[in-house]
């Protein structure tokens, strides 16, 4: 009887432990499938390899000009004359050009211009988040300058709808027909917006009037308000 | 007495016992059996098969080079800015008017995105709906982030006086456009994927108001998107990870 009752007990401790380890190993492997990085290159396609490795390149490419000014500004310092009058210029010349970025002034250059109108067959009036998408479209075709109805895009611009009833950009109201302007390679800024997904022809598809110009010259102006950071240090 | 009787009984009791046993073994062993399954067929879908080819592991090779290549020029890069600013100060000695373009200078910097920044903020995160697809009705992309969801996010926050901002640490800057690419989103030609952690700095109690009530938020919540706000009094953004070129732009 006694061997019976302790055969039962081990058999039954062995079981328990088998199933645990058993569970055990279960969680971690669904922990270690969770935690898979989708992101990462381990788990890419083809296909998405290829678009990773143009995007390293590109970024390369963009950081390694971003180099080679930075270090024939601090050659152009180095080498200056001690004059007052030489370091001034070259600092001028380098406030100057993050001015430009900031769209802190009147820029000019190659472009496209988009116009926006609600006609007979829409229902529904063109939203701020249309003009969101498009500025944002623009911006990933490379946009370096963009301005809706004259309000100049810059960083901290925000598009917003009041009360259903019309946009503000900046602040500032504005009214259909909306007039975006972006600087940048035309056709680049043209292709971002046409075809499979484009924003314009889902526009267009909807009822609405846009049309598309390209010009080898387009003024847009600058930010009107001052620039200045209050809480980050 | 009847001894028979008794012994009958208690294999009779065995007998059940043995049966008990046997079927929630054998249960255990199915629910085992079928989790091992699952979890195979899930690793299986996760890791295509044609993810060892030679073409692929090549490829993988050159990313990781370009890549290592970027991190190295980003690095001098980093290096070389450096000493430009110090270039700077010591070219502006005592003079007052240079000493005043050179702080313009750096400011500038800073609201082009180019410096890590701290101040206080919020930190929003959106997380995809991690509840199945109970109801045929339901898409099962309302479920999940979109880009235009962080999109609108970010100009939510831009609303209310955001001075910096971050997504999964990639810094906002004025040309920062964000794509939605399959279950991940790119912005700033990196590859981010949900959670999403969103960073913002500016008056704390004027960004909370993106979780109030019809707030986008909100809306999101409808969808059984995972958001949480928190406030802090000391957030960090790290600065923009690639570099401003204009090419195409001039001054008038």
């Amino acid at each position: 009887m006694d061997g019976k009752k302790k055969g039962k007990v081990v058999m039954a401790i062995s079981i328990g432990i088998s199933c645990f380890a058993l569970t055990m190993v279960m969680s971690m492997q669904f922990k270690v499938v969770d935690q898979t990085d989708i992101t990462s290159i381990e788990n890419m396609r083809e296909s998405e390899l290829r678009a990773e490795l143009s995007n390293w390149k590109d970024k390369y490419e963009d950081v390694n000009t971003r180099y080679e000014e930075v270090d024939k500004t601090i050659k152009e310092y180095k080498n200056q004359e001690k004059s007052d009058n030489e370091k001034s210029k070259l600092l001028q010349a380098e406030l100057s050009q993050i001015n430009l970025e900031l769209g802190k002034t009147d820029v000019t250059g190659e472009g496209i211009t988009i116009t926006l109108k609600e006609t007979n067959n829409t229902d529904t009036a063109i939203t701020a988040d249309d003009l969101l998408v498009i500025v944002n479209s623009l911006k990933l075709a490379g946009a370096e300058a963009i301005s809706i109805n004259e309000e100049r895009v810059i960083n901290t611009t925000d598009i917003v709808e009041i009360n259903n009833t019309f946009i503000k950009v900046n602040g500032q109201r504005i009214l259909s027909p909306y007039i975006i302007k972006a600087i940048g390679e035309q056709t680049y800024l043209e292709s971002s917006l046409l075809g499979n997904g484009g924003y314009v022809d889902e526009l267009k598809k909807n009822g609405y009037e846009v049309t598309i110009e390209k010009n080898s010259k387009i003024n847009i102006k600058k930010y009107e308000d001052e620039l200045k950071s209050k809480y980050m240090q | 007495m009847d001894f028979s009787h008794i012994l009958e009984k208690k294999c009779e009791v065995n007998k059940m016992n043995k049966e008990k046993i046997g079927l929630a073994l054998g249960i255990m062993c199915a629910v085992l059996v079928f989790g091992i399954i699952v979890q195979i067929k899930t690793i299986n879908s996760t890791n295509p098969t044609y993810s060892s080819s030679n073409t692929v592991n090549n490829l993988r090779d050159e990313v990781l080079k370009e890549k290592e290549k970027y991190d190295n020029r980003y690095e001098e890069l980093e290096k070389a800015e450096k000493e430009l600013e110090k270039e700077r100060e010591s070219s502006t000695g005592n003079n007052g008017e240079l000493t005043s373009v050179e702080e313009q200078i750096k400011e500038g910097n800073k609201l082009l995105g180019l410096t890590e920044v701290s101040g206080e903020g919020i930190i929003v995160t959106l997380k995809d709906n991690t509840a199945q697809v109970t109801n045929s009705l339901l898409d099962a992309s309302d479920l999940v982030v979109h880009d235009m969801d962080v999109l609108s996010v970010i100009n939510e926050l831009k609303n209310a006086g955001a001075e910096a901002i971050s997504i999964n640490d990639q810094r906002i800057v004025t040309t920062t456009g964000i794509v939605c690419d399959g279950n991940v989103i790119q912005i700033n030609g990196q590859k981010v994927g949900a959670p999403f952690e969103i960073k913002a700095i500016g008056l704390s109690e004027q960004l909370a108001a993106l979780s109030r009530p019809g707030g986008y938020l909100s809306i999101l919540q409808e969808y059984g998107i995972g958001t949480e706000l928190v406030k802090s009094k000391n957030i960090t953004i790290p600065k923009y990870s690639g570099s401003i070129n204009f090419k195409y732009v001039h001054n008038q």
